[in-house]
């Protein structure tokens, strides 16, 4: 499998597991090193926003405490296209236009809930290529009563 | 025990302050009833002034009555509100949420409006009005603005108003001392949700739903002088909670805050129900202001803002920002769990579905899992709309013995 290919199977791994509440499996697909983070831009009050910002240990505490939460417990379906892939020496800086749809869990309505895109850094050089960064740049801003795991 | 239909539809045994009747958050009648007696003459906050800190800065804002407001800073840094509507035929002036507009120019037939409200050009004026009709002849709705409260920009559709001081009289005394410093907005979104608005202000009026919260039970519920926390209801149904420490470092993954908020005590809350649908909710690092927006009587927007100090370093801001993210952000702990249970309300009790009676029964001292707090609230909403929350059609159940507040 030559690089591009395997870069853009480690995006789509990425959304498998999370869709199929993998946590363990997608973070065997980051680095130790592994920065997460969703960011939205405000056209209201102007200004780019973070709205959650995690660590490796960070990211498994968050999964890990899923149980504790009451939750939305409709499915979400990651739906990530790779646009652009730059390769400079051990690490790939890769664009994927990311949809996420959300199916209601009583007669299985499915309806788009986010669009946006990843904006990851890739590590290479490895057996395989790992998540160091993943900045999920939403578009979409209104999320209902909003989600309790990361797209 | 299960209840028959007769028993489902009877009267809670409460006195009448304590439960209300289930259509008060359905019934579409009454909801464009609360629009007229409620919202209209109340002051409402439209948005913050650092979201509008230069001169000609704007910012648009549905007001709960369904006027579309511009709110902006003139040249003399007056903030000042108008309706987004142009006089002439009726259309939109400005379309994005925020910007800059020294001129306010309709799109359609290019009328221009200055930030002091006045038509300072009519295209071809003089061709097509003659001298029947001049840029003088017309202008923008202004509606009541004020600033205050923590630099909040407030607005009053009702020209015989009372002044905001008037309006918010001692409910904010609690935070006063906290919001002395300039605030800066740093998160804003908005969450649409098939719920009555007032179901959101009561959920935001009582913390016996902590139990709803691992993250509230954890950091604040087990732990000293939680139970202590006290309710004081105010003039024009606002109502505050006071302040405990919350154990942050309860919670994995969590940690002991370090930034907090000039004056108040580490791990701090403070939170201020305003009547008919705002919140001032300080906690820790961060203030946090939820505006409802009701768009139906099954329906609110609430418009949710985060700020910080005006001050911040970029390291301050960043801790402030995972504070609020960590429960507030629409992918926070707590913000999704508080949104699921009101939608959930809205779920089972729109109409037709034979929700009956909502109770707010629970009576300790005013602490904090005493309901008095909601009680407060339909005091003063039953006052105001003239119907009684618990018999809002009159349908022969007598009048309560007694105020509750």
């Amino acid at each position: 499998m030559d690089q591009r290919q395997q870069i853009e199977e480690l995006v789509y791994r990425t959304c498998l597991a999370l869709d199929e509440q993998d946590f363990k499996g997608f973070l065997e697909l980051c680095d130790e090193s592994f920065r997460y983070s969703i960011a939205a831009f405000s056209p209201e009050i102007r200004k780019d926003m973070t709205w959650l910002d995690h660590d490796k240990a960070g990211m498994d505490t968050l999964l890990t405490n899923l149980p504790r939460h009451n939750s939305d417990h409709s499915p979400l379906t990651r739906h990530a296209t790779v646009y652009r892939v730059s390769c400079e020496g051990e690490r790939a800086d890769v664009v994927s236009a990311l949809q996420v749809f959300r199916t209601a869990l009583d007669g299985g309505s499915t309806a788009l809930f986010a669009v946006g895109r990843y904006y990851d850094t890739v590590k290479l050089g490895g057996s395989a290529p790992k998540l160091l960064k993943r900045v999920v740049r939403l578009v979409t801003r209104e999320l209902g009563a909003g989600y309790h795991i990361p797209f | 025990m299960f209840k028959n239909a007769a028993e489902w539809a009877a009267k809670p045994k409460f006195p009448n302050s304590h439960y209300v009747d289930s259509r008060i958050y359905t019934d579409p009648t009454i909801f464009e009833e609360e629009k007229e007696k409620l919202f209209k003459s109340s002051w409402i906050i439209a948005c913050h002034e650092s979201e509008i800190p230069g001169a000609y800065d704007y910012r648009l804002f549905t007001h709960p009555t369904g006027v579309p407001l511009i709110i902006v800073r003139g040249e003399d840094t007056k903030v000042r509100g108008f309706y987004n509507i142009c006089p002439h035929r009726g259309n939109t002036i400005l379309y994005d949420p925020a910007g800059n507009a020294k001129r306010m120019t309709c799109i359609f037939h290019a009328w221009s409006f200055d930030t002091c409200g006045n038509c300072i050009d009519i295209s071809r004026a003089e061709q097509g009005y003659q001298n029947r009709y001049r840029k003088e002849d017309t202008g923008l709705r202004a509606v009541k603005t004020e600033v205050g409260f923590g630099g909040f920009v407030w607005v009053n559709l009702d020209d015989a108003s009372c002044t905001l001081k008037d309006y918010i009289g001692p409910a904010l005394d609690l935070l006063e001392p906290h919001m002395r410093e300039p605030m800066e907005v740093f998160h804003f979104h908005k969450a649409v949700i098939n719920t009555n608005y007032k179901l959101w202000h009561d959920t935001n009026s009582e913390f016996y739903h902590d139990f709803l919260h691992y993250f509230n039970r954890i950091t604040g519920m087990m732990q000293p002088g939680y139970f202590d926390r006290k309710y004081v209801g105010y003039t024009n149904g606002h109502a505050s909670v006071g302040s405990m420490e919350i154990k942050y470092d309860a919670y994995a993954g969590s940690k002991v805050r370090k930034i907090g908020w000039p004056g108040l005590a580490p791990g701090g809350w403070i939170l201020i129900d305003l009547f008919p649908g705002m919140t001032y909710n300080l906690r820790t690092s961060v203030l946090r202001i939820d505006t409802s927006v009701p768009l139906g009587p099954n329906k609110v927007m609430i418009e949710f803002r985060g700020l910080g100090l005006k001050r911040d370093t970029p390291e301050e801001r960043a801790e402030r920002i995972f504070d609020h993210n960590t429960i507030w952000s629409p992918f926070g702990r707590n913000l999704h769990e508080d949104l699921l249970a009101v939608y959930g309300q809205g779920r089972a009790m729109h109409e037709g579905t034979d929700s009956r009676w909502v109770i707010h029964g629970r009576e300790e001292n005013s602490t904090i899992h005493d309901e008095i707090g909601m009680r407060h609230f339909y005091a003063e909403w039953s006052r105001r709309m003239g119907r009684p929350a618990y018999d809002p059609f009159r349908e022969g159940r007598p009048e309560p013995a007694r105020a509750v507040a």
